[in-house]
């Protein structure tokens, strides 16, 4: 299940803001429960950010990745490669713009869930346990 | 009585102007005028209903966004609004724009608003709604389900595109 859901309405959060292929994400902190720079290691449970998010065609290349454990209430963590950490900044609710609506039905399955603009560039708003539960269900 | 009935030469003349009046008001109903965009896309020229886009805007950055299908490269920022781009090269099968060249159309029509991506802006007029004819019976793949009508213009036939058909095209 989401962190978002109707308790945290009007409250601020916090994001951490990060890039993999030159695609900004912020993803609620609440989620996260630990990062740990990635220093190659070859590990089954661990997955590419790129490859959970479906780049087709695109080239990426990690700069500084690093692992994010993800909370997934289950004895079973969500470990996920992602690069370019930048930020953790605080946002309100009002920040958060919609997907445009022709849009949804195909970011919703990506755990893509809202917007925000931020210095002329365009964030996405990923819910890592959304996206999780949509690839585990498409595998 | 029969002098009575007889019209003075002035009645005679403020009827016929007034059936002139008539006349004209016909023709005019019948000469409704509609504005029109003609647009190149690819290799072609199509026009879009002029009161389906907003503006036009010069090329700018797509932001590319996991997940969506090929005819939706992604999101423009309009002045702080985020609105989604789709690519209707895909749809009428014309050969992908120039990332640098391409112009974005925002159509709106009710609820549905999107930049649409076009190659350039060749006219904006006014036409006749009786110089829209029905769609050409030649056409056929996907640009068959946008069209609505067909223009003659610049001595050639051009397809009138509804944008309308688009959003339903790409509305799941």
């Amino acid at each position: 299940m989401s962190d978002f859901d109707g308790s945290l309405i009007g409250e601020a959060f916090h994001l951490l803001l990060f890039s993999v292929g030159g695609i900004c994400f912020g993803v609620d902190t609440g989620q996260v429960a630990e990062i740990a720079v990635y220093k190659g290691e070859i590990c089954e449970d661990v997955f590419w950010f790129h490859e959970e998010m479906g780049y087709a065609g695109k080239m990426v290349t990690y700069q500084s990745p690093v692992i994010v454990t993800i909370k997934t209430g289950t004895a079973s963590p969500y470990r996920v490669i992602i690069d370019a950490m930048e930020d953790i900044a605080e946002f309100s609710q009002s920040d958060i713009s919609l997907f445009p609506s022709m849009l949804e039905p195909f970011v919703l399955r990506k755990g893509l869930w809202g917007l925000l603009s931020q210095r002329e560039r365009i964030v996405l708003l990923l819910d890592f346990l959304r996206l999780q539960r949509n690839n585990h269900l498409n595998y | 009585m029969e002098q009575s009935e007889e019209l003075l030469k002035s009645e005679l003349i403020l009827n016929e102007l007034k059936k002139r009046q008539k006349t004209k008001e016909v023709v005019d109903v019948e000469e409704e005028r509609i504005k029109v965009v003609f647009f190149v896309c690819g290799e072609n020229r199509y026009a879009f209903y002029g009161t389906d886009i907003r503006e036009i805007l010069p090329a700018s950055d797509i932001s590319w966004v996991p997940g969506l299908p090929e005819y939706l490269p992604g999101l423009i920022n309009v002045r702080g609004d985020i609105e989604s781009v789709i690519d209707l090269h895909f749809f009428l099968g014309e050969e992908k724009p120039d990332q640098e060249k391409h112009l974005i159309a925002m159509a709106v029509r009710g609820d549905f608003h999107s930049g649409v991506i076009i190659d350039g802006i060749e006219d904006v007029i006014d036409i006749p709604v009786s110089a829209i004819a029905p769609p050409l019976a030649t056409l056929n793949g996907a640009a068959r389900d946008l069209v609505i009508g067909s223009i003659e213009y610049d001595a050639k036939t051009i397809s009138l595109l509804d944008v309308g058909k688009l959003a339903n095209l790409i509305t799941i």
